[in-house]
């Protein structure tokens, strides 16, 4: 590089006396914005999918709620009565003579 | 006692030291990053300010651009070299100028067609209502002494390019590599628009100066 001419020199005098002289709100605004891009250095790494960890947490406890509920666990066990009323309810449980015939002859196979 | 004995054998454990060791090693690497990007930093702030008003001629705009351009470089760039800084800082700032330049740019053409304007924020740029005034304020008033003002007024009127590379050469002392770097553009055409403003300054402060 040719070594800079007067001019070059005067501008760069003048212009590094104005950067000397920024007033003192300046001067603090920009030792805030550096402190403000340091601290991004102690803050630990955030990764992407941990934005989705409270989300996924509550989905997996609304399942979890979702199927406890529905267990069959929980349910009441069905009484005999309501067997017998959803075999009387079939269409087609006396539907002809011939399996009542046999119905018969098993009870009676049954007794003997 | 058997307790202290059995953690202590844990804590001596090669894979727990060579951890905590790592851990500590860590700590160490960041807190030297930290301190030599803060005094990088503080190291071209105000140089890096001077650029962006008379780049932006708006301090508010100005500091903006450069607490965006030094998250950047510390959110993107710390693992970097040391010597890399600069002219990556540098780039940074000037792209964050241009953005900002060209949003003022649409922003004023939008205005243009609106019949009112009521917002000081959305007023088209008036270069002579925001020239360095020795009445802006008790601060500016002993900032800036005749010389600053010519000067700082004739680069602030100088086109982008040139002012760029009249900035980050002259004022900032990058060679052409590094100023190439930060403009993101060749040797040759750092040096055509340094060349260029340095002829334009020298016609219209020649007197002055």
């Amino acid at each position: 590089m040719t070594d800079p001419t007067d001019f070059e020199k005067r501008t760069r005098e003048v212009l590094d006396e104005s950067a000397g002289r920024l007033d003192g709100h300046t001067r603090s605004r920009l030792t805030q914005a550096r402190h403000a891009a340091l601290a991004q250095l102690e803050r630990p790494a955030r990764h992407w999918w941990r934005a989705f960890v409270p989300a996924g947490a509550a989905a997996a406890v609304a399942v979890l709620a979702v199927v406890m509920w529905s267990s069959p666990a929980d349910r009441p066990l069905a009484s005999p009565v309501d067997d017998i009323d959803l075999l009387a309810d079939a269409p087609d449980f006396v539907n002809d003579g011939e399996d009542l015939e046999f119905y018969e002859w098993a009870a009676g196979e049954v007794e003997t | 006692m058997t307790a202290f004995v059995t953690l202590a054998g844990v804590y001596n454990t090669p894979v727990l030291s060579s951890v905590l060791g790592g851990e500590r090693r860590r700590d160490q690497d960041l807190m030297t990053t930290s301190r030599a990007l803060d005094q990088f930093l503080s190291s071209v702030e105000k140089r890096a300010f001077k650029i962006a008003q008379l780049g932006l001629r708006n301090d508010d705009d100005a500091l903006d651009a450069v607490q965006d351009a030094m998250m950047k470089l510390v959110q993107s760039y710390a693992a970097r070299p040391v010597e890399e800084w600069r002219p990556l800082f540098y780039r940074i700032l000037a792209n964050r100028i241009r953005d900002m330049q060209r949003r003022r740019t649409v922003r004023g053409r939008i205005m243009a067609w609106l019949p009112v304007r009521d917002s000081e924020d959305d007023e088209e740029f008036d270069a002579i209502a925001q020239a360095p005034s020795p009445d802006a304020g008790p601060a500016k008033r002993l900032e800036l002494d005749e010389a600053i003002g010519v000067l700082e007024t004739a680069v602030a009127e100088l086109p982008p390019r040139q002012q760029q590379a009249f900035l980050l050469r002259n004022f900032e002392g990058l060679d052409v590599s590094e100023t190439a770097s930060a403009m993101g553009c060749s040797e040759g055409s750092v040096k055509t628009h340094y060349f260029r403003a340095l002829e334009s300054l020298r016609s219209r402060l020649g007197e002055v100066f």
